[in-house]
């Protein structure tokens, strides 16, 4: 029950420029219920994190795992991981 | 939250209870156990004054103004811990969202499961006192059934006050950081 999901919602929002009052007025949640996705204390529904994706655009998978997330500069530039 | 459609109140009461303008008094872990502390000395202080202005023979009248004066802090308490909750208990189940009804389903359980157990030690308590003088239970059941009362009217809210946390950082903090500004 307490499986951490890991997740790069901050990012992608911050890269967005999307507030977290606004992602949560969009997918009917509250701004601090964004806040604890972030800091992985709490794990989103399914239906939350396909609202979530929804909203940006992404597959669910590229917001949330069950592994955690490689750095995206690794991921851009091809850095194997040691 | 928000699949049905708000009512006036249901607005009013979401404005209310997220308002960040006292946001300050319940910002860390300590100031929202010192309301909390505060609160549940406030409401053991005006449940002893009520049971004893109906329950004493003389007819203590000084109790009333002690009670008037005490209740403005209990209210601005009370304020508090629903500020730091987010009107997790004061909203309707349908503005809640999916991490506040569940956090309101716990706090409900385990503020249940405390006073049942207060139930059975007051229930203790007043047996044995009863085995040793045999009036004792006569005389303190109405003052013991009001403290179970209270309790177990305020328990939730002292449940929810002590699990509240502190507020995810700022937006712009954030942004600038994650955007290397």
């Amino acid at each position: 029950m307490s499986e951490q999901v890991h997740n790069r919602l901050a990012m992608v929002r911050a890269e967005r420029k999307v507030s977290r009052q606004s992602l949560a007025e969009a997918v009917g949640a509250h701004y601090q219920t964004i806040g604890y996705i972030e800091r992985g204390q709490y794990n989103p529904s399914l239906d939350l994190a396909l609202k979530i994706s929804k909203f940006f655009g992404l597959p669910v998978e590229a917001l949330f795992s069950l592994e955690p997330f490689r750095p995206l500069t690794d991921e851009v530039y091809g850095r194997n991981q040691p | 939250m928000t699949t049905t459609r708000l009512t006036r109140y249901d607005r009013a009461m979401l404005r209310l209870m997220n308002d960040r303008r006292g946001q300050a008094w319940h910002a860390t872990a300590a100031r929202r156990r010192l309301a909390v502390a505060l609160h549940i000395t406030l409401t053991v202080a005006l449940g002893g004054l009520m049971t004893h202005l109906f329950l004493a023979e003389s007819e203590p009248l000084w109790t009333i103004p002690v009670m008037a004066v005490l209740l403005l802090p209990w209210m601005v308490a009370t304020g508090v811990i629903n500020g730091a909750t987010r009107g997790l208990l004061e909203l309707r189940a349908h503005v809640l969202d999916e991490r506040q009804s569940a956090e309101r389903s716990h706090v409900l359980a385990r503020a249940h499961r405390v006073t049942t157990l207060l139930l059975l030690a007051a229930a203790a308590a007043l047996l044995i006192t009863g085995g040793l003088a045999g009036d004792a239970p006569k005389a303190y059941a109405a003052p013991l059934l009001i403290a179970v009362l209270v309790v177990h009217w305020v328990m939730p809210l002292w449940v929810a006050g002590l699990r509240a946390q502190d507020e995810p950082a700022e937006d712009d903090v954030l942004e600038a950081a994650a955007l290397g500004r």
